[in-house]
């Protein structure tokens, strides 16, 4: 992801919405973002995940389990 | 798009900006500290500053991690670079941030063996991949770039990987704040704090802000609608009296953090008893470095560091912008000798930066009309 298209990912205090794809045994899953990019991300912070899961993305480590926000207000 | 579009209304925008006038009180003025480089992208890109009241100032802070490095910590990484049979991995942003003698993209135009990852784990694999070579990745960052360093450097001790190293140059936010909470120059209001560090730590290393020095923090995500609804509450909490953590980034942010993350960061690193900060000098355990326990990974001791201190460019003032003392387009050389494309401090560098963000987003042009 280059700067232009937003936040940069590799440096900041930002992270990205992604979805599991294939977790494999060892704590790194495959995952998507919204633009269909693929990458390795380790999942060892989160707790199990599965095909389908969202999580927030940093430097290529998730963070948290993430929500789909359905209201602006929580 | 899933997940953002919720936060981009502009209706909902408009309405926000309605109660944030309504909130203020007449004839006092605000200065909010967004501490992190991310929400100051999000407040340019989206234009959120031009939907609050002329008295309500957003100020920027210190949250970009790229824009905090020294020029002598650069210096350093770029001899390791140098050395034999060394690969030298880096975010993006890190490439270009000028040392007192170059950048790391310069240095590879030189002949060093400088690559752009991702993740640290781009590193690792790299290093795997490369049994025969010295794979260093410059680790830079706060707590929510920390973990990744650490999950990875944990991998690398499980694999018995012995060809890789971290150069690290972590940091934590609750020093510098602390730094500039107590800076006799800088008159704040109020915070908008971190929302993907919050993630790590939670929002509770941050209570000192009003236990301490009686100021609101409000925890934001990095949509305009967070920002703008993160004003709202500041705002609200100043009119109330009242002062306290809040929490608007509750989808994303537990109170107490990641357990598990703060659990990893403690098993690889150890505080520094102090680490230089572009702009802020010296600040006492704010910096990580790798404990006894990943010693065979620590970079500094593998390779012979110069350990290099630089004083920034006189004509910077990246110092004055970081604590929020000048805007971005105050400083003697914005916009002219320093540009994204030349850039000669940190904060012009990084698209988080505040300099890059008021560039590239047009409002070098409009402050100076206003002027």
């Amino acid at each position: 992801m280059s700067c232009d298209s937003g936040h940069c990912i590799t440096c900041s205090d930002e992270a990205l919405p992604m979805q599991v794809m294939r977790p494999d045994q060892s704590g790194v899953a495959l995952c998507t973002d919204e633009s269909g990019a693929t990458s390795e991300v380790m999942v060892d912070l989160v707790g199990h995940v599965a095909p389908g899961d969202w999580v927030l993305v940093h430097a290529g480590a998730a963070l948290q389990l993430a929500e789909n926000p359905t209201s602006f207000r929580q | 798009m899933r997940f953002v579009d919720e936060f981009r209304d502009a209706d909902l925008g408009q309405v926000l900006a309605s109660e944030i006038v309504t909130t203020v009180e007449p004839g006092r003025h605000y200065k909010l500290m967004e501490v992190c480089g991310g929400h100051t992208h999000t407040i340019y890109k989206y234009g959120v500053d031009d939907l609050l009241p002329e008295n309500v100032e957003l100020v920027h802070g210190p949250g970009c991690p790229v824009c905090v490095i020294p020029m002598g910590r650069v210096d350093d990484g770029i001899a390791v670079a140098h050395e034999d049979g060394v690969i030298f991995t880096c975010f993006g942003d890190m490439m270009r941030v000028p040392g007192s003698r170059g950048t790391l993209l310069e240095a590879k135009a030189e002949g060093a063996d400088v690559r752009m990852v991702y993740s640290p784990l781009d590193a690792l694999r790299i290093a795997r991949e490369n049994p025969e070579r010295e794979v260093v990745f410059f680790a830079v960052g706060f707590e929510t770039t920390a973990p990744s360093t650490a999950l990875t450097l944990m991998r690398a001790k499980v694999e018995g990987i012995r060809n890789f190293t971290c150069f690290c140059n972590h940091v934590t936010i609750v020093p510098p704040l602390r730094a500039l909470l107590e800076s006799p120059d800088l008159r704040l209001d109020g915070f908008i704090g971190p929302g993907h560090v919050s993630t790590v730590v939670g929002a509770r290393p941050f209570e000192f802000i009003p236990a301490d020095y009686g100021k609101p923090i409000v925890i934001a995500g990095f949509e305009p609608l967070d920002l703008l609804q993160a004003v709202h509450m500041i705002l609200l909490q100043l009119r109330e009296r009242r002062c306290e953590v809040e929490n608007q980034y509750t989808r994303v942010v537990p109170y107490d953090g990641n357990s598990e993350a703060l659990r990893v960061l403690e098993e690889v690193f150890e505080l520094r008893p102090h680490f230089e900060w572009r702009g802020l000098g010296f600040i006492s355990s704010s910096g990580l470095k790798l404990n006894d326990a990943y010693a065979d990974f620590d970079a500094e001791l593998r390779f012979a560091v110069p350990g290099i201190r630089v004083a920034d460019p006189k004509a910077c003032q990246c110092g004055e912008v970081l604590k929020g003392v000048i805007r971005p387009w105050e400083c003697k050389v914005f916009g002219t000798a320093c540009t994204p494309e030349r850039p000669i401090g940190t904060c012009m560098v990084s698209s988080e930066g505040a300099c890059a963000a008021y560039y590239n987003f047009g409002r070098f042009a409009r402050e100076r009309e206003v002027v």
